[in-house]
């Protein structure tokens, strides 16, 4: 009886070709939802209820409070009133009661509020009409928050009120 | 003589190479969250908006707001107030995990990204942004491009 010669066995060839199948699928699926993220900043506030302007509680009688020295302490806002055209463009801005042509004075006001050393405003409420786009909005914020104090912090509370009045078209 | 013909067999080894290369690529830029954001809406452009950066944020609550007014959520708009009535309460039963003495009202850590069509009316803004307060949110960001594009 002879003995079969068992013949070596041959290099095992590995085939690429499914995993690279394979490859080309997972490849596929990254490209097609692969979404470049928009270059985007952003603005941050923060937006408490909307409290009472002064600091006297409801219904207290003047005078009732006796730890209170400063009633007025609350009355550090300013206010900036933006109103706007019938097609959402702002149209004049205010100071308290003080109109102001653009935002490029409205800027140059504010700086000069804040930067006075002995000025108490610590916050601004902007009053806003309804209509008012908010791409207007935000340049005004945009102004307000590169307002500086006179210690070199920059302006951070903001809050917004709407003003009354009706949006054409809606 | 005869020559024995050796079949041509391409190497695929540096092609699977270079696709593994482009999948990491692909894997390590892919944003999940980016799907949340509405691209057909235009931003408006400000010059001091800073890039975003949520290190430390632990939670978004992203609210792109059309120019009806309504929450667009991955294409579909959205009426606000059921919306963020959901979206709060789902923030407050995460939050109660680290703080169990929270309530409904009560702030939020939860931080509003407001990302709305540049004409989009205050008004229609200013209900969403108060809908978010009585429902306990108190930080907000508002979203603007750096540039036009």
């Amino acid at each position: 009886m002879s003995k079969k010669k068992r013949k070596p066995p041959d290099d095992v060839k590995l085939n690429l070709a499914a995993m690279l199948d394979m490859a080309f699928q997972l490849l596929t699926f990254f490209i097609l939802t692969f979404k470049p993220a928009p270059v985007e900043g952003q603005v941050e506030l923060r937006l408490p209820p909307p409290a009472p302007v002064t600091g006297a509680v409801g219904g207290a009688k003047a005078g009732a409070d006796d730890k209170n020295t400063d009633v007025t302490e609350s009355l550090d806002s300013l206010i900036i009133s933006v109103f706007s055209r019938p097609s959402g463009k702002a149209a004049t801005y205010a100071i308290g009661e003080g109109n102001v042509d653009n935002l490029g004075v409205l800027q140059g006001r504010l700086q000069g509020i804040f930067q006075d050393p002995n000025s108490t405003f610590k916050q601004v409420i902007i009053q806003v009409a309804p209509a008012l786009h908010y791409s207007e909005l935000m340049n005004v914020i945009d102004v307000c928050t590169k307002t500086k104090f006179a210690d070199g912090k920059s302006l951070t509370k903001l809050s917004f009120v709407e003003l009354p009045g009706d949006v054409p078209g809606q | 003589m005869s020559g024995s013909g050796s079949e041509g067999e391409a190497d695929l080894t540096p092609v699977l190479d270079m696709v593994f290369q482009l999948i990491t690529f692909f894997m390590l830029v892919i944003n999940f969250k980016a799907a949340s954001l509405d691209m057909t809406l235009k931003l408006p452009v400000i010059g001091s908006a800073r890039p975003v950066d949520m290190k430390g944020t632990t939670e978004l609550l992203i609210l792109n707001i059309n120019k009806e007014g309504k929450i667009n959520v991955y294409g579909i708009p959205h009426d606000a107030q059921p919306y963020i009535k959901g979206e709060a309460m789902s923030s407050l039963l995460k939050a109660k995990l680290e703080k169990p003495t929270l309530k409904l009202g009560d702030e939020l850590p939860t931080m509003v990204v407001l990302r709305a069509d540049g004409v989009t009316t205050f008004n229609l803004l200013y209900n969403v942004i108060k809908l978010c307060q009585d429902n306990g949110y108190r930080r907000f960001a508002m979203r603007a491009m750096n540039r036009d594009e």
